[in-house]
């Protein structure tokens, strides 16, 4: 405790608090653009921090990644526009809540989540970091597929009230994720070598969720004058309070595992947490129309990840996103090394980063909060200028990637699926999730069973898989049994007439 | 209403003003030779290999007054092989370089682009990074001997692991490795990660046999015990690990994974050694000494011709690789 | 995936009397369905065994995903054919009672065609400030000078955040030396 005492006095000092406070609104701007990551950022300023101590950069760093995170929620919420792919799912519910008014609120859950998530995860990085991460090389790539599938099996629960549909969508997503050239061969890249990488699930998302929005409201304007809408009440009410305080809570301990397990990742947590405050609300209805369960879960996941990447990052020099390889990168310019010796051989560089990121947090909270409800009057614009700038920003998002007219065709492609998608009702979640899952499903099980030489029994020789397995079979034994005892429980999937019918079909599908 | 589209204007018109305030006229340049406008292409993102090296190079540059202002982009897609098709469109453009390296040298093969290297203007290669054998703390090898001969008795055996999708330089050198011992490519279980991290995550859960990549990404973990270097590909012994060459154990083949600059086909013989002379004077400068240093990369220069013909011998000995693995 | 946009003025989902309809678009979808499924199937026919023995082939996830794709694309056919209809999305801004105006997702599209075509020549800052004021008259602004001069404001403002601010060169298009 002391130790952390001294790291705040570093933190805390005129100058790496001015870093901080610089951090935090880099961080909050890029990750407001599509396109533009907090690990692009971190590049980019590389080569400034030769000039400045080694403190100052770390800790403009975390605040960058951090603020990231933050950014990334507000144009999901008020655009449909997610900056980052962490904050795809947010995007779901925030913007219908947006839409009826509750921008604000959305914003608020978003950030007070964000701030509770990344407070926890800090105390839990402070807590753990020295001793366990260790652990974290034990999982290998038969845990990862074991990981993979059970979120795979989630997928069922958001298909929505047409499993069929919900297929369609998810397969379409799956087909769009095999895309590129992973596997050491061309695969539906059309010889185009700018598919080689595959495509991005930003753009996907993008396109999907705001260019096939804008394009699904522009063939049904309203023409007759609109009513405004509502700013609302400006802050969370004691009812929101109530319904966001767990899930805030659940999407923490989703985000900070993942975020510290090298193959975990911001995505996969907050769809799960998703998909758990959907399964676990009280008001199943209100999700699609605007749940701030399902705004608070994924960002208090998605925080608590970045959190749970500088853990492995910190303790034995492992980076396990793209932004934690370039922090990384700046260290070892300064030539500092992470790893067990670390905090014993650099006390003011590590503990001074520990505090910062409290700074960095709390910094966020109070630059968020009251930003939300001038946020949300942005929704208040005319209509054609509103949709305009998201159609303006979603483009400049996509080119500003590789400044290339190519990526804007992609963005114009896949926001014409989403046109479709919604004229004939295909929910957008399980398509995005798809997109996501595919790839890593078929890399770790292709590493698995390469390192394994085909041997099939390695997929369950590691003791997380037979853990995570068992998880799926529970799961699958309470579905069954509370549809034996008389239906559509509150648990049960999607509460449609269909869905006892359909589910045991479902299941083959999944295991094929 | 009325209220928010003043805000709009209010804060459109703000926009104008910053924007022509402080930064007027970004894009232009004289174009007289101390201060000529330069672009560079770098064909991974901010933070690759690719991109550190050029932008110190470029940084380097505009330090020391060698000519005007960089304008640096990343241009994405196919491990080099989208930003290798656009060198090749830009035929003759007297303002343009590509930093690049053995990768897209590969890359450019298993994408089965036309923009290979030996198609382009050779500027400089710049610096080299050694290729290491990294196995875990308890591994039963101990020196390249060791693992040789269990490789030999069994290739398919042993898995071995690198950073870099097939055609990448941690692909190459263990395929190369494998001939030159007498093993079939073929049979050489190659498991490919996305990068050092990962990487590291697989040797350190003993979940390959042994790993094959740059060393600069696992300084730590080789410092603190965790990772063990059987040997190092280059020439000579590197000061950063305390390890034999390959030759020095028995293993005749040396690869170095090298970085260099290339301009588009077509330019002007006069441009070609403006670029030349630019690169040479970088090279000498005290500030590209303290970046070598700094990333720990190992000098290795190179101009003109001799660079046309070191590329024009990697291109060859790369597409012979992979062909006898059937990836071109 | 144009497709779409040519299955106008078919009757619409959620119409007050419901009569068993055939929503005839649908097929479309399930015929789109179906040759995605069979385009995958087919692209990964061309590839060829991995470098070496791989247990999990190139085409092993591809021969799934798009065989799935094509039963879901006959299914969706056979849910149509028994008066399946799709639940349109509704949404604030979205009037499902009149009918679908194709004409302005068209001209949209038009407009993002156009900014794809031109940006390349033209640059972001001309390009994004048509995008803009073309987009505001489509949706129903009728003051073309405010909206071009906010799209100006917005292209060039961003054009020098990027330039300026993160350091990464736009590519300014004929306005090369100008900006």
């Amino acid at each position: 405790m002391d130790l952390l005492l001294e790291g705040f006095q570093t933190a805390l000092t005129p100058t790496n608090l001015l870093f901080a406070v610089i951090g935090v609104l880099l961080g909050t701007m890029v990750g407001v653009l599509p396109g533009i990551g907090p690990a692009m950022t971190v590049a980019l300023l590389l080569p400034i921090t030769y000039n400045v101590s080694p403190s100052s950069a770390v800790i403009m760093f975390a605040g960058i990644y951090y603020g990231g995170m933050y950014g990334g929620s507000t144009t999901s919420i008020l655009l449909n526009t997610p900056g980052e792919s962490s904050s795809v799912v947010t995007a779901i519910e925030g913007n219908k809540m947006a839409k009826v008014g509750r921008a604000s609120q959305a914003l608020a859950t978003a950030a007070i989540g964000s701030f509770v998530a990344g407070t926890i995860g800090t105390v839990l990085l402070v807590l753990l970091a020295p001793t366990v991460a260790d652990v974290v090389v034990k999982l290998g790539a038969p845990s990862y597929f074991a990981i993979m599938l059970l979120a795979l099996f989630a997928v069922t629960a958001v298909l929505g009230s047409s499993k069929l549909r919900g297929f369609v969508s998810l397969f379409l997503g799956l087909a769009i994720g095999l895309v590129g050239t992973t596997t050491g061969q061309a695969r539906l890249t059309f010889g185009r070598p700018q598919l080689a990488d595959g495509i991005d699930i930003v753009v996907v998302a993008v396109a999907i969720f705001a260019i096939g929005e804008a394009l699904w409201v522009a063939a049904h304007l309203r023409r007759k004058p609109l009513e405004i809408i509502p700013v609302g009440q400006p802050w969370m009410s004691r009812e929101d309070w109530g319904r966001s305080w767990k899930p805030w809570l659940r999407g923490t301990a989703y985000g900070f595992p993942f975020g510290a397990l090298p193959a975990g990742g911001a995505e996969v947590p907050t769809f799960l947490s998703y998909i758990t405050e959907r399964k676990l609300s009280k008001r199943p209805e209100e999700f699609g129309k605007g749940a701030i369960e399902g705004v608070a879960g994924p960002e208090a996941a998605n925080n608590a990840s970045a959190a749970g990447t500088l853990v492995p990052l910190l303790a034995i020099g492992l980076p396990t996103t793209a932004t934690a390889a370039v922090i990384l990168l700046a260290l070892q310019s300064y030539g500092i090394q992470p790893g067990p010796q670390l905090f014993s051989a650099e006390p003011e560089l590590v503990w001074g980063l520990l505090a910062s990121l409290f700074v960095a947090n709390t910094l966020l909270l109070v630059l968020n909060l009251p930003m939300a409800p001038m946020w949300a009057k942005l929704l208040q614009i005319p209509r054609p200028y509103l949709y305009a700038g998201i159609l303006f920003f979603a483009s400049l998002g996509a080119y500003s990637v590789n400044f290339a007219a190519f990526d804007l065709g992609l963005l114009l492609v896949f926001g014409l699926l989403g046109l479709a998608m919604r004229r004939f009702g295909l929910p957008v979640l399980p398509l995005i999730i798809g997109v996501i899952l595919g790839p890593r499903l078929e890399e770790q099980l292709s590493q698995a069973l390469a390192i394994s030489q085909g041997d099939v029994s390695t997929l369950w020789g590691e003791p997380v898989a037979v853990v995570v397995y068992l998880v799926i079979v529970l799961i699958l034994v309470g579905m069954v049994a509370s549809r034996l005892r008389g239906g559509n429980g509150p648990s049960g999937p999607g509460g449609d007439p269909e869905a006892g019918s359909d589910a045991s079909t479902d299941r083959e599908r999944l295991s094929a | 209403m009325m209220y928010t589209r003043r805000g709009v204007l209010a804060l459109a018109g703000a926009l104008t003003v910053a924007g022509s305030a402080s930064a007027c006229g970004v894009t232009g340049g004289r174009q007289d030779a101390s201060n000529r406008r330069l672009r560079m292409m770098i064909p991974n993102s901010p933070g690759g290999g690719y991109d550190q090296t050029g932008r110190a190079a470029a940084k380097t540059i505009e330090d020391n007054d060698l000519t005007g202002r960089f304008e640096i982009r990343n241009v994405l897609g196919a491990s080099g092989t989208v930003a290798m098709q656009r060198l090749l469109n830009e035929r003759g453009a007297d303002d343009l370089v590509m930093t690049m390296g053995l990768g897209v040298v590969g890359a450019v093969f298993t994408n089965k682009s036309k923009a290979r290297v030996s198609r382009m203007t050779p500027v400089a290669r710049l610096i080299e990074d050694q290729e290491g054998i990294l196995v875990p703390k308890d591994s039963p090898f101990e020196s390249v001997d060791d693992l040789v001969a269990t490789w030999k008795k069994d290739p398919g055996a042993v898995t071995v692991g690198g950073g870099s999708t097939a055609g990448g330089p941690d692909f190459l050198f263990p395929m190369q490795m494998a001939k030159t011992i007498g093993i079939d490519p073929r049979d050489v279980t190659f498991i490919s990660y996305d990068g050092g991290g990962p990487l590291t995550t697989a040797l350190l859960g003993s979940k390959i046999d042994v790993g094959m990549s740059g060393l600069g990404e696992f300084e730590g973990q080789i410092a603190d015990g965790s990772l063990r270097v059987l040997a190092v590909s280059g020439k000579e012994r590197t000061e950063m690990v305390d390890a034999p060459t390959l030759t020095e154990g028995g293993v005749d083949l040396v690869f170095s994974n090298w970085r260099g600059v290339l301009a588009p086909p077509g330019i002007s013989a006069e441009q070609r050694r403006y670029l030349v002379d630019l690169f040479t004077t970088m090279h000498d400068t005290e500030e590209w000494r303290e970046e070598l240093r700094r990333n720990g990369w190992t000098d290795n220069f190179l101009t003109g011709d001799e660079f046309g013909d070191y590329l024009q011998e990697q291109d060859t000995r790369v597409e012979t690789t992979l062909k006898e693995l059937g990836l071109t | 995936m144009s497709t779409t946009t040519q299955t106008d003025r078919e009757p619409h989902a959620g119409e007050p009397h419901r009569r068993p309809v055939v929503d005839t678009a649908q097929y479309v979808l399930a015929g789109f369905l179906v040759v995605v499924g069979a385009y995958v199937v087919y692209d990964a026919t061309g590839l060829e065994d991995g470098f070496s023995d791989q247990p999990v082939q190139p085409y092993a996830f591809p021969y799934v995903v798009g065989a799935v794709l094509v039963v879901l694309g006959v299914l969706l056919a056979i849910a149509t054919r028994r008066g399946d209809v799709a639940e349109a999305e509704d949404g604030e801004d979205v009037d499902l009672t009149t009918g679908s105006d194709w004409a302005t997702v068209a001209k949209l599209a038009a407009l993002f065609v156009l900014n794809i075509a031109l940006i390349d020549w033209l640059g972001w800052a001309i390009t994004g400030a048509v995008l803009f004021a073309g987009t505001a008259y489509v949706l129903g602004s009728r003051t073309p000078v405010r909206d071009l001069a906010v799209g100006a404001a917005l292209s060039v403002g961003t054009f020098y955040g990027f330039y300026v601010g993160l350091g990464l060169p736009m590519p300014a298009g004929i306005l090369d030396g100008v900006l």
